[in-house]
């Protein structure tokens, strides 16, 4: 009995690679601080903290007033705890979850990229999408994830849950 | 009983934080007043220019309020660049607008900037929180 119960347990966390795509260790962990919510995901999508590299992070905090040619300041001390919590769950610290792995081991180490979009993997897992389905009023650009991955807000961009818009779904 | 009390509680706190939203736009008036000493107020038709008018704005493309709100304050708009909905702007449609003076003085640093590539004046911020309180 106990031995089921661990293997429920092993199950249940993820802990096998999973073939039906709910295993966090497979993406990248989810965003768990509502300041974050709050503060970034009112103009754009809640990229994951594990997405980027912590050296990446602190440039991209330190010019929050030119933030992709948008005005993002925030107050000192909001800047602070959001950084913190970046760092904390930064790409090159969350290197069990696959995504976040991958991302950190393409950027050379000299380079600094503030966009996921400029990283070497999101290139590469991109290049072959076709221009329009991008520039489309339904995506807009590489940035908004949510417009094709459907679960990216779970920190889940498995190619089964890809579904994008006037295409359909994405089968390499 | 419980609930009509958290009710009136929550009501009492919405009420707080618009006082604070009003106290706020009272010392925009005192900061107006100081170099335009004939100043009358507030106007919402300077506002809604204000808010509907075009510039060239912190990308360099032509922008307005408008592009990301829409001009039905009391609908959802998207923003014009990302995509993504922004809840409605009017107060009587989202009581969170308009309720807390730190949330208030971001959104007006930020998108005078975004929109007007510059801050707002006290007279600018005046007029546009009149407008928006109208709609």
């Amino acid at each position: 009995m106990r031995a089921l119960i661990f293997i429920f347990v092993l199950f249940s966390t993820g802990l096998f690679a999973d073939d039906y795509g709910y295993s966090y260790s497979k993406g990248v962990a989810p965003v768990s601080n509502e300041l974050y919510k709050n503060e970034c995901a009112s103009c754009h999508f809640a990229y994951q903290p594990g997405l980027l590299p912590e050296r990446s992070w602190i440039k991209l905090m330190s010019n929050l007033e030119d933030h992709f040619d948008t005005d993002a300041s925030l107050e000192p001390e909001d800047n602070k705890k959001i950084l913190r919590y970046l760092i904390d769950n930064s790409a090159d610290k969350f290197t069990n979850y696959k995504r976040s792995r991958k991302i950190n081991q393409s950027i050379r180490s000299y380079d600094t990229p503030i966009a996921v979009s400029q990283t070497p993997y999101f290139k590469k897992e991109h290049r072959e999408i076709r221009k329009d389905l991008i520039t489309q009023k339904e995506v807009k650009s590489l940035s908004n994830c949510m417009a094709c991955h459907t679960t990216a807000d779970k920190g889940i961009y498995s190619e089964r849950y890809i579904n994008i818009p006037n295409y359909g779904r994405w089968d390499d | 009983m419980k609930s009509i009390l958290l009710m009136f509680v929550l009501s009492l706190s919405v009420f707080a934080q618009s006082n604070e939203v009003k106290n706020y736009i009272k010392t925009l008036e005192l900061e107006v007043l100081k170099v335009e000493p004939t100043f009358k107020g507030f106007d919402i038709k300077r506002g809604e220019e204000i808010f509907t008018s075009k510039h060239i704005g912190k990308k360099g493309k032509e922008i307005s309020c408008v592009s990301c709100h829409t001009n039905d304050l009391s609908k959802k708009g998207e923003n014009f660049f990302t995509g993504k909905v922004i809840e409605p702007l009017s107060p009587k449609a989202n009581s969170e607008r308009l309720s807390s003076v730190k949330s208030v003085k971001k959104w007006l640093r930020r998108n005078f900037k975004d929109v007007y590539n510059r801050e707002g004046t006290a007279k600018e911020k005046g007029d546009v929180l009149t407008y928006i309180n109208t709609k």
